[in-house]
């Protein structure tokens, strides 16, 4: 079913959270004929539930829409949709490669967010051409001609030619298709050379093996061809060849410019990775395409089974998982406090939630998560090395740093953080970025009211209750976007926590030196609170090395006991002390110290800051 | 320690016991969570022909009907060493009711010659009359509800005697000629000072009684006094401040001659309460009336909680059991040594093995257990964290 290149259109929707896409997509189904209007369900494209509920898009997806253009041609509309966080901008960027245009949608009351420009460059560095669109014009808050103003100061044009439009009610979606038609330039690869198709996305479907979706540069993909994936060095025959419009199609060929599926029983994503290059088994092509990148965790955590004895159930769904996620990783470690578990990498915050909720609802594991943290690396002192070790540790664990005396020096990945905020919170963002060791690099008025403050900061500053932080203290006014920007030197030591003189290898924290006294106390603090008081005085102290920096006492508890009349109900009694003996086995035990679950949940969660 | 006792097993030692349940109250006290109503007095006559028929009933079927033979259960009903007629307030009953139960008891039960015979009193309660009634039925022993002697602890209670009244009850039951005499006092009130427990505990030894309890206040759920924490117009009570009221109230006791024997119980020795010791040893006793709670051999029941309910009980011919449950190997050791570490003479090692030796050292050096060859008990700083203690070695 090759279709001309000339009468193809491969676009990507740029949008903020709840700026419209998903409506804009459904409407744009909708016009071309290809979903019915009463068999809409509300935005089409986002397929998991989890994203349903958070309303946010996380695996990408491409969708084709034959629309007869006002020129009375017909062209092949491939819609390809974009994750829209911060921890998947790697798949931002193999779909954007994957299209020669975007729509760039923009909230007409919020104007633009930080990530929203920060795809908006991802897209003008795959020289993209970029469509803007004003969304929500029927809003009453709505300020088209000022936020018009923004966008052209950014991407240069006449503010008058923006479109505006109404997702919601189909208003000026019209035009839209009609400008990608008439802007977006058509594909241009060869059919006649060897096959290289993109990987922009791969999905795993328990029946059909690995879902890639995949964007034709050169040559043809046909049914019956063995291909060969480039990275990975996956070989096999293709299952199906198909196309999204909008129920999975098969086709007879996919041709240069063309976007469509593949599978070829991948047994899991890693297997295909998105950024990864399909070529043929029999002629393949001389070198893959440029820009693939293995994914790399930022950001880890320990996952520990509330109940050690699901330990074996919790590897299982792991495995599951990383069938569908290959930019997830775990590997098995132990703690004194909580026993046997997994050291999980994760792209960001964001995917560590997710992958956590899945847990929790596909598997239904009850979870001790660790306050997440980076991955260091460790320059050993050379004089006090042990045989063997090598002169750089990676250190994705607290607790496993070494002592401070071996230390030479400790590098913590870095980012750059782009923040948009309305200029009365300049203040506000300021002084949070500099409580967390931020260097301001640039300060920009987007507007008389609207400023792009660009900081470099550590990743551990910001994984930590950041956003959250910046949020609040703008009223949900700020937004933020960053990348990797990666490594430098800090000085930085590990607080351990300990329970009755015993470390809870659980509760270390690297943290910088200028830091550590307060990380000490909150901590410290915190389980005062928390860990019920035992049958003798308990110390809770933080210590740095050999020196102690904080320290608490759980007063020891002097009464526990029943002292009232009771009749002769000697069972209500003895339930109530079955019930105690349960919660009790439930306990971790440290520094012969016990440890409600709750309680370490809770001191685990809040991890930094409570200041 | 208290030494010589008999081993745990042999029933003489925990003797053999009744419960007689009166769920009739002049007036519900905020903490009280028994099972006992103000609003119902029209219902005691026929509640007290209820109780009769019942104990007629249950008697004459003999101590088979409660527990199969092939648990040690005797054919005959074994010797009855006490009777607690307990509530509620029993004393809100006419004299002659109590009186005719009590006799109901002893004319289908060997009730021993020296048997402890309890009637439970509330001090607004008590006359010559209705004591001297009682005692020629047999009663020899009173225990009576003054929980405190501080006008503002009293009223924080809800209680509404007056100061002087569990004193005066004191007098008339000694005039009647009872002879065994208990107090029940409450700690831990918030509001209460130390001096506030002091007067309370003094004033109560000071009448010469050879008995006295003394319980921390508990806010149960479905309490007035838990609806008033809840509404924060009543605190909760403190832990601590409950730790300190009870090492007070045992050096109190002990200045006047009374020693603890259990958690919350002081006597002057031989006063110690027969009845309640077979609670704690885990012994058998009967119950009868609404909510009592009986055991037999391992068997554990109880009677419908709602007195209208076990008036048509057995005004049917029904049993009045509410329900029951036979303890298995497990939960009998659980409850013994739930129960026999409240004792101060704590309980026998072979009674509740397996012990953990490990657990039982710790708890020693931690000076909350003492262990010998055949038996472990409490200190007195074990008895405050009796729960964590138990909790550790069930």
């Amino acid at each position: 079913m090759t279709t001309p290149t000339e009468r193809i259109r491969n676009f990507a929707i740029i949008a903020h959270i709840d700026h419209g896409k998903s409506t804009l997509a459904d409407r744009m189904l909708q016009m071309t004929g290809l979903v019915e209007a009463r068999a809409m369900r509300n935005q089409y494209l986002d397929r998991m539930d989890i994203e349903r509920e958070r309303g946010i898009t996380i695996k990408a997806q491409a969708v084709r829409m034959p629309y007869r253009a006002a020129d009375g041609h017909e062209y092949i509309l491939n819609l390809i949709d974009t994750p829209g966080h911060v921890d998947f901008s790697y798949e931002v960027s193999r779909a954007m490669n994957a299209c020669e245009g975007a729509v760039l949608l923009v909230d007409a009351a919020q104007g633009m967010q930080a990530q929203t420009i920060a795809n908006l460059y991802v897209a003008i560095e795959a020289g993209l051409e970029v469509i803007p669109v004003l969304n929500k014009i029927d809003l009453p808050a709505a300020e088209p001609e000022k936020v018009a103003e923004e966008i052209a100061a950014l991407i240069g044009g006449d503010p008058t030619d923006i479109l505006a439009v109404s997702a919601k009610t189909g208003d000026g979606v019209a035009e839209v298709l009609e400008r990608i038609v008439d802007l977006v330039p058509h594909p241009s690869g060869r059919g006649d050379e060897p096959l290289q198709a993109l990987i922009f996305d791969s999905l795993y479907d328990s029946y059909r093996g690995v879902i890639t979706y995949v964007r034709v540069i050169h040559g043809e993909l046909k049914p019956d061809m063995d291909i060969r994936l480039m990275a990975t060095g996956f070989t096999n025959e293709i299952d199906e060849l198909g196309v999204i419009s909008p129920e999975p199609k098969l086709v007879r060929s996919l041709g240069p410019g063309e976007v469509g599926y593949v599978t070829a029983a991948i047994k899991e994503v890693d297997q295909a990775r998105v950024g990864d290059t399909i070529t043929s088994a029999a002629a393949p092509a001389p070198a893959p395409l440029p820009g693939y990148r293995k994914p790399t965790p930022m950001v880890f955590s320990g996952l520990y089974p509330v109940d050690s004895n699901d330990f074996p159930d919790l590897r299982d769904a792991l495995d599951k998982l990383r069938l569908n996620d290959a930019s997830f990783t775990f590997e098995p470690e132990t703690s004194v406090a909580l026993g046997f578990g997994f050291r999980c990498g994760f792209l960001g915050l964001l995917h560590m939630e997710i992958v956590s909720e899945r847990l929790d609802r596909e598997f239904d594991i009850p979870l001790v998560t660790t306050a997440p943290n980076v991955r260091y690396e460790v320059h050993l002192d050379p004089k006090l090395r042990i045989e063997d070790e090598p002169e750089i540790l990676e250190v994705s664990n607290p607790a496993e740093l070494p002592a401070p005396n071996r230390i030479a020096a400790i590098r913590e990945p870095v980012v750059d953080a782009m923040i948009i905020v309305p200029s009365d919170y300049i203040g506000a963002v300021m002084q949070l970025c500099e409580g967390r060791r931020g260097d301001m690099s640039k300060m920009e008025y987007l507007t008389p009211e609207r400023v792009e403050l660009r900081y470099r900061l550590p990743l551990a500053e910001i994984i930590v209750d950041f956003f959250d932080r910046l949020k609040s203290q703008t009223r949900g006014y700020a937004s933020l976007d960053y990348e990797p920007a990666g490594l430098a030197t800090a000085d930085l030591v590990k607080v351990e926590i300990l329970l009755n003189a015993e470390s809870v290898d659980a509760f270390s924290a690297i943290v910088h030196r200028d830091h550590a006294y307060d990380y000490g106390k909150r901590m410290v603090n915190r389980l005062r609170e928390l860990i019920p008081r035992q049958m003798f005085d308990v110390p809770v102290q933080a210590a740095i090395g050999s020196r102690i920096i904080a320290r608490e006492t759980i007063k020891a508890r002097r009464k526990d006991v029943l002292a009232k009349c009771y009749g002769g109900d000697v069972t209500r009694k003895r339930k109530l002390l079955e019930k105690q003996k349960e919660g009790k086995r439930r306990m971790k035990n440290v520094g012969s110290v016990e440890i409600p679950q709750e309680a370490f949940v809770a001191a685990l969660t809040v991890g930094g800051d409570d200041n | 320690m208290v030494t010589g006792v008999a081993p745990f097993l042999e029933r003489t030692a925990a003797g053999t016991g009744v419960y007689v349940h009166v769920p009739f109250c002049l007036r519900r006290c905020h903490y009280c969570d028994f099972n006992t109503y103000a609003d119902r007095d029209e219902l005691i006559p026929r509640y007290v022909s209820a109780l009769r028929a019942d104990i007629t009933r249950v008697l004459g079927a003999g101590p088979t009907a409660l527990a199969p033979p092939d648990a040690g259960a005797p054919a005959q009903w074994p010797a009855i060493t006490s009777i607690f007629v307990g509530g509620g307030t029993p004393t809100l009953l006419p004299a002659a009711d109590l009186a005719a139960v009590i006799s109901d008891l002893r004319a289908g039960l060997p009730v021993a010659g020296d048997a402890e015979i309890t009637v439970e009193a509330n001090p607004e309660t008590v006359t010559d009359d209705h004591m001297s009634v009682l005692a020629a039925a047999g009663v020899n022993r009173v225990s009576i509800g003054a929980q405190s002697f501080v006008p503002s602890v009293l009223a924080a209670l809800g209680r509404w005697h007056e100061l002087e009244a569990p004193l005066r009850a004191v007098e008339t039951s000694r005039r009647a000629g009872i002879g065994q005499l208990s107090l029940d006092l409450i700690y831990g009130t918030p509001g209460e000072t130390d001096a506030d427990w002091r007067h309370s505990v003094e004033t109560a030894l000071a009448t010469g009684i050879d008995h006295l309890s003394a319980y921390a206040l508990t806010v149960e759920p479905n309490t007035e006094y838990a609806r008033r924490v809840r509404l924060g117009t009543a605190q909760a009570p403190d832990d601590d401040v409950q730790a300190d009221r009870m090492e007070q109230v045992d050096a109190l006791a002990a200045a006047h001659g009374l020693q603890r024997y259990e958690l919350s119980n002081w006597a002057r020795p031989g006063r110690q309460s027969a009845h309640n010791r077979t609670y704690w040893r885990d012994g058998d006793w009967l119950a009868f009336g609404a909510g009592a709670h009986g055991h037999w051999r391992g068997r554990r029941w109880w009677l419908v909680r709602s007195p209208e309910r076990y008036i048509s009980r057995v005004l049917a011919g029904e049993s009045t059991t509410g329900g029951h449950e036979q303890l298995g190997a497990d939960e009998r050791r659980m409850e013994r040594l739930m129960m026999g570490l409240r004792l101060v003479e704590g309980v026998e090692r072979h009674a509740v093995a397996p012990l953990d030796e490990t657990t039982v050292c710790q708890l020693v050096r931690a000076g909350l257990l003492t262990a010998d060859d055949d038996r472990i008990a409490l200190t007195s700083a074990g008895m405050r964290l009796a729960s964590a203690v138990t909790l550790r070695l069930v």
